[in-house]
């Protein structure tokens, strides 16, 4: 079934977006981690304009993670405080993440930028999680236990303005949260991604946040970060598909709910696995569009 | 079926009429459809365009329809640090966003081309407005650029030999509209030749229109951006509520 899509000004195949969104969903429930990276690229390749497909994932990413923090929130697992913290940031940095994305937009570079910055995060994403899980697949076979610090001081603990999270358990500086919450909202703002995968590790490793509340924690402040992100688009780029992110969102609330359910089927490393792999695929296909010749050296847009 | 019978009803209404319109003219056309909405379900539009006109052995019967005019941006790619970029754009203006050519048999044949620079029957003849003033001293290579893509996109094409006349009164085309096309009011013109001159012509205009759900959800998005913008996070925020509130219960 075809559906004209508004703002994108051209019909797209519903069913086969339903069914992306779906199986991106799926993957989101089954690993946890946000399926923004992967949507926006897919929808690039589906023929959507680049700043369309950016700012209505964005636009979509607010209902994944709103069903996702009701559900950690249930079982106590998310630090409002903390998420306060980083959303103010996150909302400072996806203001000027939708800045950045105007000039480059005025200057006719946004396109590449937006390819540019997709291929450097998918190289780097996939290929640590590949490496990590690969390595836990290996060392599980030979039967070590890993364990890692868990907690390091450094300097990042001598910042000013240190705050008690009560939740967390820790006393840190509201500098590290704040500055990981405006990379992350410039990352949502260029990308049309949650920065999930930034920002969990940051979390843990940087700010040495307690495991069991990193990801309610993380969908908390992403619900306010894709949220500014999708009106300051609206208002200033009407580039928000209002149509194509109800489709998308509408598959992938439902497959990561299914996705969740199925996730202990399979074993957590041989998932990353697997998903390092599509990342990887992914990326190398936009890569390979951005140094191959194209079909014609020239392009036009109709104004 | 549907339209065989539609297309059968149509000629036997204009062969009726076209007895009494020949007194004073001596082309008569009419379109299936004066006007086309872009709904939510829009995949492009077939209209069809049919007319009597009073021929004699060899005369030629050229269509053209020609959409609103706008800018079109060129983008040249080049290659640097291994990928291909936009290293240069020019703007043209006064480009008409759709243009179609249709005629009973090549275009050269029918007419002089003097007749094809005065009617623009082909795509050599617009006048060329851009934002570079020395577009003169310019390679033709970026005009040549937009009509390729133009035509690649379908917004721009030429059917030489595609119209059938038949026994020198009837001809009939179906001119079909890409599912993007643009918006606006569509100017068709059909030309009559006899011997390289134009004797009669005839013009008409397909209003292309954006209804439905869809037009008021971009009419909406561009007048009222802010509130669009909320009301995509208001949506997004309930659905996301909803399906937690479903499938806690499953």
């Amino acid at each position: 079934m075809y559906i004209y899509l508004p703002i994108a000004e051209q019909p797209i195949n519903a069913f086969i977006v339903l069914g992306i969104g779906w199986l991106v969903g799926i993957i989101m429930g089954m690993v946890g981690i946000g399926g923004g990276f992967l949507l926006t690229p897919l929808m690039i390749f589906f023929g959507i304009p680049s700043p369309v497909a950016v700012a209505s994932v964005a636009n979509q990413l607010v209902a994944p993670s709103v069903s996702g923090v009701l559900s950690h929130w249930k079982s106590g697992n998310v630090d409002f405080k903390m998420g306060t913290i980083l959303l103010v940031g996150g909302v400072i940095g996806s203001s000027i993440g939708v800045l950045i994305f105007n000039i480059l937009n005025a200057i006719g570079q946004l396109d590449l930028v937006i390819k540019l910055s997709y291929v450097i995060f998918l190289a780097i994403i996939g290929s640590l999680m590949f490496i990590e899980s690969f390595k836990l697949i290996v060392q599980t076979k030979r039967g070590k236990p890993t364990r890692g610090k868990l907690h390091q001081h450094n300097w990042l603990h001598g910042l000013p303005f240190k705050t008690r999270f009560r939740k967390s358990k820790l006393y840190i500086s509201i500098v590290l949260p704040l500055i990981i919450g405006v990379i992350v909202g410039i990352l949502a703002a260029l990308m049309g991604i949650g920065g999930g995968f930034i920002i969990v590790p940051a979390m843990i490793y940087l700010l040495g946040m307690p495991t069991s509340l990193v990801i309610g924690t993380s969908l908390f402040q992403i619900i306010f970060v894709a949220a500014n992100t999708t009106i300051l688009q609206a208002s200033q780029n009407q580039t928000v598909d209002i149509i194509l992110a109800l489709i998308l969102l509408i598959g992938s609330v439902i497959g990561v709910q299914i996705g969740s359910r199925f996730s202990n089927l399979m074993k957590g490393e041989h998932l990353r696995l697997f998903l390092s792999l599509i990342i990887l695929i992914v990326g190398f296909k936009l890569i390979f569009d951005l140094v191959t010749i194209p079909l014609d050296i020239f392009s036009i847009s109709i104004i | 079926m549907k339209t065989i019978i539609k297309n059968f009803v149509l000629m036997i209404v204009i062969s009726l009429n076209f007895f009494t319109a020949f007194a004073k003219d001596n082309l008569v056309t009419d379109l299936s459809e004066s006007t086309v909405e872009i709904s939510s379900t829009f995949l492009g539009a077939d209209i069809l365009l049919f007319g009597a006109y009073d021929g004699q052995k060899n005369d030629d019967i050229i269509v053209v329809v020609s959409g609103q005019k706008g800018e079109v941006k060129v983008d040249k790619k080049e290659k640097k640090f291994g990928i291909w970029m936009i290293t240069e754009s020019i703007k043209f203006s006064n480009i008409p966003k759709y243009y179609y050519i249709a005629s009973n048999r090549k275009i050269e044949e029918i007419t002089n081309a003097y007749e094809i620079k005065k009617r623009k029957l082909d795509f050599n003849n617009f006048k060329l407005i851009n934002n570079k003033i020395n577009y003169k001293n310019l390679d033709k290579e970026w005009y040549e650029a937009l009509k390729r893509n133009m035509k690649k996109k379908q917004f721009w094409k030429i059917e030489e030999n595609s119209i059938k006349l038949n026994k020198n009164t009837l001809f009939r085309k179906t001119l079909s509209l890409p599912s993007n096309v643009s918006t606006g009011i569509y100017n068709v013109k059909i030309l009559h030749y006899r011997d390289g001159n134009l004797i009669s012509q005839e013009e008409s205009k397909i209003k292309i229109d954006k209804t439905g759900i869809s037009a008021n959800i971009y009419n909406f998005a561009q007048n009222f951006s802010a509130i669009y913008g909320i009301i995509a996070v208001i949506i997004a925020l309930f659905c996301g509520w909803f399906t937690n509130f479903i499938f806690r219960r499953i």
